[in-house]
């Protein structure tokens, strides 16, 4: 069962570089005026300033910010606690497993349509999008973590006498947290996915509004400017998560 | 017989709530799933859904294709030519994290509203971890194998052939697997945008229509194609890795 | 049947950057003759035995395998079997009997057929050639190397703690088999190990290696008498007292 790819933070100095490369290479065939549909590195950094200065960008990353964390903090929350129990608990696992499996890999923006029918077109269907993309990634790696326990440390413990508190609290969940935070990495990678398929399909609010919106009317830089925006916030989050993980699991 | 009783229960629950929902009901003309079904069988009765699904395969053929063509070969390569992988995975990882829809408005402008638009989203949701996986695949080669056809005078090309290759697959097949629920998804967001193609449109047709039945029916056609396409690779890669602990 | 060989090092040195693991080595392995190397930790003798199969290049003195100088990996004279038996967990015990062949060109038939004597050799015929390696214990595993490495008919065989990685029966068992097929092969082997027990009941002579840099410390003749299988010799009073001389050497040099 291989959870999806992580991306790690394109740090380091070939990271470095080869991002720096990539803007050169960007702005070099941006000037050379190919096509309207790639404009120079500068001309989208201009966009971007222009769109932080009118306050759009701001309003757009505020909406879309609060609808991530109304969908992502439930998605952790809930996430975490089936993993647990489907990790401690043979047969609910059993009964859930396959299914929860079968929905991590299902064409989850199907339900977007059926989440408008239930909500309507609002930001709430947002955060439910958000929710629907980290949740089962979460459960997963949780549950994946739980189940990683080595047998010894269980009986070890029990031999002292443990009981199922304090097992919990002092074997399982120390043991399963660095599969719980990377499941919360990923998550919050695909909470950010889930925030802009939300938002593009209901066009109403966020900066997936604003991709529709300056798709439609041909405003290319600006366009490359939300995009950018998106890709930052979508590497935030990850970084942020990992930085919890650091500091969290200092014995790895 | 109780495994199957098990399983059974989350779906008989969902039903249930489904069911629930529409007797409240929780929203306008929110069909029950006897509606569903019977708007499913509508459908395929009328041919709608048929050719509706032909349209999107076309497209997830195309460009799911495309990626497999691209990404399993430039995996491979990364994975061998150190340098090429130390670059090309720096791209990849942006690739991963950037939510791909984002890239939806400036591929429909770019290529304007036809297949091959749906084909570039798909590739683009799909190549990036059909790519990693090769490249992780070739790099979790074990050296002591390399070293064995090395005693037994393998050449380069052989090393690749018989070592390389063969212990990437199991990496190779779990991203293909990967990519084509990846492949799904960006499809079905892109035909919800691009509109007149392939189950999406009619997905969004009914729901203007207020079809809510007919909408539900096509959502739920779509996941069940899904799963079954998934299955199918599933059960190729449990063919090709049955040497796997045994 | 390929007639055996004999090995010459001479003068053989390996650094590796700035860490000299080999120096001035010189060992002469008769033809037909099975020996040992043996050594504390980080004497080398992993090392001297990846240099007479060529896969690691020396930086000076000389190796023949026979009349040839050693100068690449691959050469039809040497075969090698591993600790961890090193099998393509994706073939059957049989197609990894054929690797060696295999990467030769030799021809469909042919390789089907020498694998299949090599399996039978070391006690796997029948069913077990369609089986993976996952299904195969550490025992049969290391048959299956062995086979692999007898298969393409060499004239020395390179054998690298290969029965480490067993548990004690298993391994105890594996030696007979190994001797028994030795005596009625008689190819070269040199067989690195830890165990002195393993050097003592399975050689005609020991060379102990020490380290920092790997040379030769001693080496160390084994005078017992053969087909050593049949003879129960581990019972035997010689036997106690080589290994014990062996270990007293091998002491002064941890």
């Amino acid at each position: 069962m291989t959870p999806l790819t992580a991306p790690e933070p394109a740090f380091g100095r070939a990271g470095l570089a080869a991002v720096a490369g990539l803007i050169v290479v960007w702005e070099i065939l941006g000037r050379l005026q190919l096509t309207i549909f790639i404009p120079s590195a500068s001309t989208v950094a201009a966009a971007w300033w222009g769109l932080v200065r009118d306050g759009t960008l701001s309003r757009s990353a505020g909406s879309s910010l609060v609808s991530l964390l109304k969908g992502f903090v439930p998605a952790a929350i809930f996430g975490v606690a089936l993993g647990l129990a489907m990790g401690r608990f043979r047969t609910l696992r059993e009964v859930l497993d396959a299914w929860i499996n079968a929905l991590m890999s299902a064409p989850l923006s199907a339900l977007v349509p059926v989440l408008i029918a239930l909500f309507g077109v609002r930001d709430t269907v947002v955060a439910a999008t958000v929710f629907l993309f980290s949740f089962f990634v979460i459960v997963v790696n949780t549950m994946t973590g739980v189940r990683g326990t080595e047998r010894s440390l269980v009986e070890m413990a029990r031999s002292f006498g443990a009981g199922e508190a304090a097992l919990f609290t002092r074997i399982y969940l120390p043991a399963a947290l660095p599969a719980i935070l990377l499941g919360l990495r990923l998550g919050a990678v695909q909470a950010v996915k889930g925030m802009v398929v939300g938002e593009m399909l209901i066009s109403l609010v966020g900066m997936g509004e604003r991709l529709i919106y300056y798709g439609n009317t041909f405003l290319i830089p600006e366009l490359y400017a939300v995009i950018v925006s998106v890709l930052l916030v979508a590497l935030v989050s990850a970084t942020l998560v990992q930085a919890c993980e650091h500091a969290l699991v200092r014995w790895k | 017989m109780k495994r199957w009783l098990l399983r059974g229960t989350p779906l008989v629950a969902f039903l249930a709530l489904w069911q629930w929902a529409a007797w409240v009901p929780v929203s306008f003309n929110f069909p029950t799933p006897w509606q569903t079904l019977a708007a499913l069988a509508e459908l395929l009765g009328s041919g709608a859904l048929l050719q509706a699904s032909a349209t999107s395969l076309q497209s997830l053929a195309l460009g799911f294709g495309a990626a497999i063509v691209i990404g399993v070969p430039l995996g491979l390569l990364m994975g061998v030519v150190r340098g090429v992988g130390r670059v090309a995975r720096v791209y990849l990882d942006l690739l991963i994290a950037l939510p791909t829809a984002a890239l939806i408005p400036l591929v429909i402008l770019s290529f304007g509203i036809n297949i091959v638009s749906s084909a570039v989203i798909i590739f683009v949701f799909s190549a990036p971890f059909i790519t990693m996986n090769a490249y992780g695949g070739v790099r979790d080669t074990r050296p002591r194998l390399v070293e064995m056809a090395r005693a037994f005078g393998a050449s380069w090309r052989q090393l690749f052939t018989r070592i390389i290759v063969p212990s990437a697959l199991p990496m190779i097949l779990a991203g293909l697997r990967l990519g084509l629920s990846r492949a799904f998804l960006g499809l079905i967001v892109a035909e919800l945008l691009l509109s007149p193609f392939g189950l999406g449109r009619l997905i969004m047709n009914s729901r203007s229509m207020f079809e809510h039945d007919k909408m539900f029916a096509t959502v739920v056609w779509t996941l069940v194609l899904s799963g079954i396409a998934l299955a199918m690779l599933a059960r190729l890669e449990a063919r090709l890795l049955r040497w796997r602990a045994a | 049947m390929s007639e055996p060989v004999g090995i010459a090092i001479a003068r053989v040195s390996k650094s590796f950057g700035a860490v000299q693991a080999l120096s001035d080595i010189e060992i002469q392995v008769k033809a037909g003759e099975f020996l040992a190397l043996i050594g504390p930790s980080g004497c080398g003798k992993t090392t001297l035995l990846k240099c007479i199969a060529g896969l690691v290049p020396i930086d000076s003195g000389r190796i023949l395998v026979g009349s040839r100088a050693v100068s690449g990996p691959g050469g039809s004279e040497a075969s090698l079997v591993f600790q961890d038996f090193a099998l393509l967990p994706w073939a059957t015990a049989r197609e990894n009997a054929e690797f060696g062949l295999l990467l030769r060109g030799a021809p469909a038939s042919e390789r089907k057929s020498a694998a299949r004597r090599a399996l039978a050799k070391v006690g796997l015929a029948g069913s077990f050639e369609d089986a993976y390696p996952a299904e195969l214990s550490g025992g049969m595993q290391q048959r299956v190397g062995l086979a692999r490495a007898l298969a393409v008919n060499p004239q020395v065989l390179l054998m690298d703690e290969p029965f480490a990685s067993i548990d004690e029966q298993t391994r105890r068992i594996l030696q007979d088999d190994l001797l028994r097929l030795w005596s009625e092969e008689r190819k070269t082997v040199v067989l690195v190990t830890h165990s002195m027990e393993e050097a003592i009941y399975l050689s005609d002579r020991v060379v102990v290696l020490s380290p920092r840099p790997g040379k030769v410390h001693r080496v160390f003749e084994v005078p017992l008498p053969r087909p050593r299988e049949a003879l129960d010799v581990r019972a035997s009073a010689d036997f106690a007292r080589l290994v014990d001389e062996l270990w007293q050497i091998l002491k002064r040099l941890q």
